[in-house]
């Protein structure tokens, strides 16, 4: 029994394949069926007045897309609850993707290209800006895991943050002896210094206004004017302060992979949210006007 | 006496615990500074190296200044010098270090140096933008919620607050914008919208479109309509069809989709037999005006009124359908009936009895006139010779032409009366007497048989001669010229049969003699020998209509067949709304405001210049 569940398992290990190829692109192609199923029907139709989200195939798509959107976005409760077998997670998020992005074309279609300025484009825009920051999320999964690695090498982000700390008590205590000019430069790099910012700062890696860099900056003139010990410290200060800036370039370097990595669910998330809601809103209004 | 002080340093450890360090210092002053030799030496890089000077002043009081000219922390203010008691245990800051004072036990200040704990130690957390963003999960129920509550909530139960201002939540709801006529209800949803989860109903459209109501009650609801801000009066409609002949006349859906929706429709209350079912708002016409089943009026971009169901759709098999029905089934213009006029075949009394007659059967009409419109119209002879005669100023000058008798009142004729049409020639004058010349009051039947009895002057009085009646019936006699006289039981033998000369012969289509095609005017077009061979007819029974293949020569022909093309679609001449009548075309309606009086509103068309208020 247990060198059967050990095959299993192996066997398992050797099939490993993406959440993009589960089951041979099953849901790619059911995706691809229902979108054709959706033009085919579209093309067909003979829409009086005019092809809408009031028409009989409107309806249809309408209430295809609106069940659609409700099931991708258990997948948030889904994704916490870990089973196996055929109905697997890795299963959900292959579905999740490929009918995702299927409901471009179903929803496109229900509108009938119908657009204007009220709540039930709104709905669509939000769609689509779920959609968008999904296939972002996908590309991002699919892409940014090997270069966060690759950037890490073998330190860990503990440790990286620790050799940033260690370096600024060495940069405190080689300080000691400075004028309080010096030592003021010295504090813009202990205390100022920024590691990660903001979600722009991190997502662009715009660190251009770092205090290190710029007390690196004031420490090579003040270097040219000291003498004596003065002297001796601020090189020491500055030799710290030049590990210090590449340990910080290390440690931001896996901010922005992560941010990049993390970015659209900060999107993709909260628009759903926002969608769930311009659906509801949507369909309320429409059938309490009808 | 200088007062002893005891210095107290205590050091956190990493792995908690303190490490505290004693020393006393008798000479009563303490350097406070970086630099390693100071008394308390404090590392920390805002500090100078020799930043301050503290001394015991006796009696528990100590002063610190500044030696630097650069402040220090006192009771949460920078200061240079302070002067303090021990006793109340201040606190002075330098940098990241506090100076705790007390007095000591053996008459002595303690100087407690603690370090200020760093709160922020960075953990692996930080790498995410988690440690950069408000959480995800907030951001996700505040961005629904208050879509919830603008977009749903707000336009339900806002509608009351809402209702005298300009705000209108409801509108984001539109779907679509509303056609011309209807766009000043645009934010007045409820003014069709009438009843949550139910589609718009009849009774909304009928609140302004009803025909046939009382002229208070319509006068009432135009004025409120034109409150609201409508730029013109609605145009009245009326029923094609008791509502549930229609029902019983429309066909069913032809697809499988088609029949699938009806079901639907039906079980979700969402009938297909409203106004709204055709007149679709809130939606415009596709880019492709050759789109199925629209009505001609459909603009591209504009709102439009949808045909549903077309009038074939309902008028093929309509027998099958409706068998108690009278009209023939008319799936297409090749395929539509020929014409069945109303024609007089008699009279039942004073009055005539009408019968719809197919013109392929010749019917024979029985107006009570002797008439031939040969004779009348011929270029020679004594007719033509007395439209000379009479000359232009009295309208003729010539041969008569249809106009003499026929005389045009827009689409139609003026109904034909005797003294204008036929007195000039036809006098009733009489010779009442030497010099005397009476004129006989034609419609006047009463006073004819008075006058011609001589019992009446031409006004009034009595006398009755029935040899001249007589003379006057009989053959040769004035009467029987242009009237039939038909036998009688009564003092006469004989009586004049009454006249009926219908105006309208096709009762559910529409001729409009006025257009320039139906006028002889321009290429191709008809002229009124076209449709009816007068000129031709010595009877008065001959009916001179042509049959629809006349029609056919233009309508449905091609630009390449006749100049004078023309369309074949039903409106051309039957109205869904007005019964009986053709479609009014704008140019039509326009005519009718330019011949309204002033201070009248014209109905679904702007009013042209001032209007009385």
């Amino acid at each position: 029994m247990a060198a059967a569940r050990g095959k299993t398992q192996r066997r398992r290990t050797a099939t490993h394949e993406s959440f993009l190829r589960h089951g041979r692109f099953l849901f790619l192609r059911a995706a691809l069926i229902l979108c054709a199923a959706a033009i085919t029907a579209y093309i067909l139709q003979k829409p009086i007045p005019r092809p809408s989200g009031g028409t009989a195939l409107g309806y249809v798509l309408g209430t295809i897309g609106a069940l659609l959107i409700v099931w991708l976005a258990l997948l948030g409760i889904r994704k916490r609850a870990i089973t196996a077998g055929h109905y697997s997670l890795k299963a959900w998020v292959s579905a999740h993707v490929y009918l995702g992005l299927s409901l471009i074309v179903v929803a496109t279609l229900h509108t009938g290209f119908q657009f204007g300025w009220n709540v039930h484009t709104l709905a669509y825009g939000l769609m689509l800006l779920v959609i968008v920051s999904g296939a972002i999320g996908v590309w991002a999964y699919a892409t940014l895991p090997r270069t966060l690695s690759d950037n890490r090498g073998e330190t860990t982000r503990k440790q990286m943050l620790a050799q940033i700390a260690s370096l600024d008590e060495q940069i405190l205590e080689a300080a000691q002896p400075l004028s309080r000019q010096n030592a003021d430069i010295v504090r813009l790099s202990l205390e100022e210094t920024d590691l990660g910012g903001g979600f722009w700062r991190r997502l662009l890696a715009r660190y251009g206004d770092c205090a290190n860099g710029q007390a690196l900056s004031k420490i090579g003139g003040a270097l040219r004017g000291a003498s004596g010990p003065e002297a001796v410290a601020l090189a020491k200060v500055e030799d710290l302060m030049q590990r210090k800036a590449e340990a910080l370039a290390l440690a931001r370097r896996q901010m922005h992979i992560t941010a990049m990595l993390e970015a659209w669910l900060f999107v993709h998330v909260p628009a759903t949210f926002a969608l769930l809601a311009a659906l509801t809103a949507h369909i309320v209004s429409v059938f309490l006007y009808w | 006496m200088t007062q002893a002080i005891s210095l107290r340093l205590i050091t956190r450890q990493a792995g908690g615990g303190e490490i505290v360090r004693t020393r006393r210092i008798e000479t009563g002053e303490v350097l406070i500074g970086r630099a390693p030799a100071c008394d308390i030496h404090l590392p920390d890089l805002s500090v100078d190296m020799e930043h301050a000077l503290l001394r015991a002043l006796g009696q528990g009081r100590i002063s610190i200044e500044s030696l630097t000219g650069e402040p220090f922390q006192a009771g949460g203010k920078p200061a240079l010098r302070v002067e303090l008691d021990a006793a109340n245990a201040q606190v002075v800051s330098f940098g990241a270090y506090e100076l705790v004072f007390s007095l000591g036990t053996e008459d002595d200040v303690v100087v407690t140096v603690l370090r200020k704990e760093d709160d922020y130690h960075p953990t692996p957390g930080l790498f995410s933008l988690r440690a950069a963003m408000f959480g995800r999960r907030r951001m996700a129920w505040t961005l629904g919620l208050a879509i919830l509550a603008l977009c749903l909530i707000l336009p339900v139960a806002g509608a009351a607050w809402f209702k005298n201002t300009h705000i209108h939540p409801d509108q984001q709801w539109s779907t679509g914008p509303l056609s011309k006529a209807h766009a000043f209800l645009d934010k007045d949803c409820q003014a069709c919208h009438q009843k949550a989860f139910v589609a718009v109903r009849d009774t909304a459209c009928l609140s302004c479109h009803q025909s046939g109501r009382d002229p208070a009650v319509q006068a009432a609801s135009d004025a409120r309509v034109t409150r609201e801000g409508s730029p013109f009066l609605p145009l009245l409609m009326s029923d094609h069809a008791a509502h549930a002949k229609l029902t019983r006349a429309m066909p069913p859906p032809p697809t499988i989709t088609g029949k699938v929706a009806g079901v639907f429709q039906m079980a979700l209350n969402h009938p297909t037999d409203r106004c709204a079912s055709c007149h679709r708002e809130h939606t415009t016409a596709p880019p492709d005006p050759n789109v199925p089943k629209t009505a001609d009026v459909v603009r591209p971009g504009k709102p439009a009124l949808i045909v549903v169901t077309d009038c074939a759709g309902c008028h093929s098999r309509l027998k099958m359908r409706l068998p108690s029905t009278g009209l023939i089934d008319t799936p297409d213009w090749n395929r539509h009936p020929d014409f069945r006029p109303l024609v007089t075949v008699g009279f039942d009394g004073p009055q005539p009895r009408m019968q719809r007659i197919s013109v392929t059967q010749h019917p024979l009409e029985a107006n009570g006139l002797t008439f031939s419109h040969r004779v009348h119209m011929s270029a020679t002879g004594g007719v033509a010779r007395q439209g000379e005669v009479l000359g232009a100023a009295k309208g003729y000058g010539a041969a008569l032409t249809c106009q003499s008798c026929h005389r045009p009142d827009g689409g139609g004729f003026k109904p034909i009366e005797m003294e204008r049409d036929c007195g000039s020639c036809h006098s009733l004058a009489f010779a009442g007497g030497p010099g005397n010349l009476q004129t006989l009051r034609h419609h006047d039947m009463r006073n004819i048989l008075g006058v011609l009895r001589g019992s009446l002057t031409p006004a009034t009085g009595p006398k009755v001669d029935p040899g001249v009646l007589r003379r006057a019936m009989a053959p040769g006699g004035l009467c029987v010229d242009c009237h039939t006289i038909r036998p009688s039981g009564g003092p006469f033998g004989a009586d004049i049969s009454p006249v009926h000369l219908a105006n309208r012969v096709l009762p559910w289509g529409d001729f409009n003699h006025g257009v320039a095609a139906h006028a002889g005017v321009g290429a191709g077009s008809a002229a009124c020998a076209d449709c009816h061979k007068a000129k031709t007819s010595d009877k008065t029974q001959d009916y001179l209509i042509e049959g629809i293949a006349t029609c056919k020569a233009c309508h449905g022909k091609t630009e390449h067949q006749t100049p004078a093309f023309a369309g074949a679609q039903c409106s051309e001449c039957h109205s869904f709304h007005q019964p009986g009548e053709a479609p009014r075309t704008g140019q039509d309606r326009l005519f009718t405001v330019l011949g309204l009086p002033a201070g009248e509103k014209p109905r679904g068309l702007p009013t042209l210049g001032p209007q009385a208020p």
